[in-house]
């Protein structure tokens, strides 16, 4: 029985969308604080804001992240929400379940929390939403004895990494992203569940440039998969969809009629670097010129494929607007092997790297980015220790006011005025 | 020459006890000894975490640190940690 | 033997990390990992990944809100035992994927999807709307300046026949964040949906003392509108802030420092529509989302005025631009001045930008199309 009239939150109810409010309904019987997380949006609904409380000091001992406080500012109206803490579970690579493990999961929330969950959060977590704060410990508890599961990341820790499903499920992998991000998650388990850094710090994993986990446009350090030989072409598969036999960009266009696939429209003319043509019937590459957009092999996965030669980009520094601005990561490594076989070496490398500076330099409440822009990419390549080239821009600066350093210039910044003056009357 | 541990626990409670304001960045901590890597004020600062000197106090997006008695709650926070 | 209050640390475990990803690949994906051929979406919503082996993984995609309970989470378990060898999967955009490595196993399964009402919408491939990846709204969060759950479900039924089906030029990718803290990074997103707030935030003299550290929220504002400043609080002078109200770019940074700040209004929150932006490097390079219509009220429980900005820019993309073209990609060839003609969106002075690195933005060269704005 509904505990509380919902009559706009009702209407949410129609539509052939799934409806949140009909599934915490259906959970609201078996776990009735449930009705009261209706009844508050009912009336943040009415009221048109929020009725959360600036969240307080809550955790589980020992960590500083994994939870994130959260109370009513009308718990008398709505008791069962008058906590309503947020605990981050820290998700398998890709995100696959076994529906045992899965459903332990949920049994365990069933016990200590509100039963209503994210699957996931944007970060990559399952988030378990909304739990009282005496229920932490315990929960916390049998989610490590029982279930051999831990927490992720908030506040200024490293955050729970993500990753694409990689090479599980797709031939484009250029790395296998899923032992990647589960090889540093549990690297830095101490970095995730205690603070470290001046602000929050996020590694993504993505296979190829097409970069699905968006590591490019949300992480600090984003791992982009990518390759440095040819495409590999399969010229008889190339000759199939040209004759029509194979779909489009492995059928994502079969909505709608656009007509017989033209390789030269679809492909030669929308290739970015002008680098591919047909001789007769064989498709030819000049894959010196190629920038490895992905367009082709999108379009033609049957023929083309990512050369043989693998390994990955690393790009540092993207975030959110919050505060000067989004920023995309720049690309500072442009190719660089990821195996698991040294356990990622080069990467971790690169990371700590990043880390010694960027704890020392960077202020607070500042992403790597942001520092980065504040001290200037130049600086930040020497301080990487590593050579400048012409990948780290898309053009060079257009205004001449280069820092020179003293030691740059012959015979340094000293200089004699009265000697000068000898020469050039004033 | 860096301090020692024991030195360094001390110079980080004495810090978190004196400071204007009880809530610490974990940079505020980098000035008790110059001579120590970042990390390991950090690791060092987290251990005090573990002996119940220091607290971890969050806003959600920037965790911070604190002495536990110098902490105001908000209304309704029962923060333990 | 559980938690015992009254010795917490005994038997303590802590820093195990996740389990190991290989515990959850279903047979098909942990006997082919590394091998597979090529791919292809024979439906919407279902795919087939076909492995050197000569195996093949059947994948079946469908919609789900973000906030599930978990009655729905152990509902898709029954699923994926009866029909995937107790294994599912979730995708980065709160789809959930069923696995299967026969083809013949997958019409027993899309029936038994549609035969639950519409709680497992068959979706979200090619070149169609996915799901929309959102943020708490009023559901959890302290800081938001509209609803994301009921906004997503409000845009979804009226993008549902885009999700089901694969008919635009491109793939679309939709998403919302209810606030400018963006925990959604809704910044390189065809269509975005933001919530925004207009009102400065309001001082709590008589609480500001005991919940907020002032240099923290003083030092939160990235306009420097935050200024010490004293009050008098029954008889009583005490140290707070004051808001430079013209300088406030209402971020609500300050907030997150300092509860005695709240921004939020009825009012004054409202939705920002950004358009353009983009993640993968196909054909043209990553994209921000630009800003085009820069406030539409709070209404919900349904968000009328928002649903109708989206599809207004959806159905007009879709008629105008051509085969591969993103959203951003279209706005370019056609130049932003057709992009507003086109869709009909009145241009502000909302869309020029005055904010940091603003002069990027700014139009510098004499080629432009003559579209209605030129009077």
């Amino acid at each position: 029985m509904a505990k509380h009239d919902t009559p706009l939150l009702d209407e949410l109810e129609k539509g052939p969308w799934p409806s949140f409010v009909t599934d915490i309904k259906r959970q609201a019987e078996k776990k009735p604080d449930c009705w009261d997380i209706l009844g508050q949006l009912e009336l943040s609904y009415k009221d048109r804001i929020t009725h959360w409380k600036h969240g307080g000091i809550v955790g589980v001992f020992g960590y500083g992240g994994g939870i994130v406080g959260r109370y009513s500012d009308v718990p008398k109206q709505f008791p069962g929400v008058e906590h309503f803490h947020t605990v981050r579970v820290n998700q398998p690579a890709s995100k696959y379940y076994s529906t045992e493990n899965l459903r332990a999961l949920m049994d365990l929330w069933e016990k200590h929390g509100s039963g209503m969950t994210n699957m996931h959060g944007s970060t990559g977590d399952i988030i378990l939403l909304g739990c009282r704060t005496e229920a932490l410990e315990p929960f916390f508890w049998d989610l490590t004895h029982e279930m051999g599961q831990d927490l992720g990341g908030s506040g200024s820790n490293l955050r729970t990494p993500a990753n694409c499903l990689g090479q599980s499920r797709c031939e484009w992998s250029c790395y296998d992203t899923e032992e990647a991000c589960h090889h540093l998650t549990m690297h830095y388990q101490d970095e995730i569940h205690r603070p470290a850094f001046p602000y929050k710090f996020k590694f993504k994993f993505s296979g190829c440039p097409n970069d699905c986990v968006a590591a490019a446009a949300r992480s600090d350090f984003a791992v982009i998969g990518n390759w440095r030989d040819d495409i590999q072409i399969d010229q008889a598969a190339v000759k199939e969809y040209v004759a029509g036999n194979y779909p489009a960009n492995g059928g994502s266009y079969s909505g709608k009629d656009w007509g017989p696939f033209s390789i030269k429209k679809e492909v030669l003319d929308l290739c970015p670097t002008e680098c591919m043509w047909m001789e007769g019937d064989e498709l030819k590459i000049d894959n010196a010129e190629c920038t490895r957009c992905m367009h082709c092999i999108n379009v033609m996965p049957r023929a083309l494929r990512p050369g043989k030669v693998k390994g990955a980009s690393i790009s540092i520094g993207a975030k959110a607007p919050i505060l000067d601005g989004a920023q995309f990561a720049t690309l500072i490594i442009p190719f660089i092997e990821v195996s698991a076989e040294n356990e990622f070496e080069g990467i971790i490398d690169v990371i700590e790297e990043v880390w010694d500076w960027w704890m020392t330099v960077g202020k607070n409440r500042e992403r790597v980015g942001e520092t980065m822009q504040r001290v200037g990419l130049p600086t930040f390549i020497k301080v990487m220790g590593l050579d400048p080239i012409p990948q780290h821009i898309k053009e060079p600066r257009s205004n001449p006011y280069v820092f020179w350093e003293e030691e740059e210039v012959e015979g340094g910044f000293e200089r004699d005025v009265e000697e000068f003056r000898a020469r050039h009357a004033a | 020459m860096a301090m020692s541990d024991e030195d360094l626990e001390k110079a980080i409670i004495e810090k978190a006890i004196k400071a204007p304001k009880p809530q610490l960045y974990i940079k505020d901590f980098y000035k008790c000894d110059p001579d120590s890597k970042a990390r390991r004020i950090k690791n060092i600062a987290n251990g005090l975490v573990n002996k119940g000197e220091l607290m971890f106090w969050s806003s959600g997006s920037t965790t911070m640190y604190a002495r536990p008695d110098r902490i105001k709650n908000e209304e309704g926070a029962e923060g333990i940690n | 033997m559980g938690y015992d209050p009254a010795n917490p640390m005994a038997d303590r475990i802590t820093d195990i990390g996740p389990p190991h990803y290989s515990k959850f690949h279903p047979p098909v994906i942990a006997n082919n990992k590394g091998k597979w051929l090529w791919h292809e979406i024979t439906q919407p919503g279902v795919l087939v990944h076909k492995a050197e082996s000569g195996d093949e993984c059947w994948t079946v995609r469908v919609g789900a809100a973000r906030l599930i309970s978990i009655e729905l989470i152990r509902e898709m378990c029954d699923i994926a035992d009866a029909h995937c060898d107790g294994y599912l999967r979730f995708t980065t955009r709160n789809n959930v994927e069923f696995m299967v490595d026969d083809k013949a196993k997958v019409q027993p399964l899309l029936d038994d999807l549609a035969s639950r009402g519409n709680k497992f919408p068959v979706g979200g491939t090619g070149a169609g709307v996915t799901n929309i990846v959102h943020t708490q709204g009023w559901v959890h969060c302290h800081t938001p300046a509209t609803d994301a759950s009921g906004v997503v479900k409000a845009v979804m039924d009226e993008l549902f026949d885009y999700f089901v089906t694969m008919k635009l030029p491109a793939q679309v990718r939709v998403a919302l964040a209810c606030c400018l803290n963006m925990c959604g990074a809704v910044h390189a997103s065809d269509i975005a949906i933001l919530g925004v707030h207009r009102k400065p935030p309001m001082i709590d003299h008589s609480r500001i003392t005991g919940v907020c550290e002032l240099p923290l929220a003083i030092s939160a504002c990235p306009l420097g509108a935050v200024k010490p400043a004293k009050a008098e609080i029954n008889g009583k002078e005490i140290k707070t802030v004051k808001v430079n109200v013209e300088r406030c770019m209402f971020c609500g940074n300050c907030y997150t420092m300092c509860p005695a700040m709240p921004l939020a209004d009825p009012e004054g929150d409202g939705i920002a529509i950004l358009v353009g932006g983009k993640v993968s490097n196909s054909r043209s390079h990553p994209k921000f989302s630009k800003l085009v219509i820069p406030f539409l009220p709070n209404t919900p429980p349904r968000w009328p005025e928002t649903v109708a900005a989206v599809k207004n820019i959806l159905e007009t993309y879709a008629a105008d631009a051509r085969k591969y073209e993103r959203v951003g990609e279209w706005c370019e060839r056609i130049g932003w001045e057709k992009f507003f003609e086109k869709t009909g969106i009145p241009f502000t002075i909302k869309s020029v930008d005055d904010y940091r690195l603003a002069y990027d933005t700014w139009r510098t060269t004499t080629q432009f199309k003559y579209t209605s704005h030129i009077k």
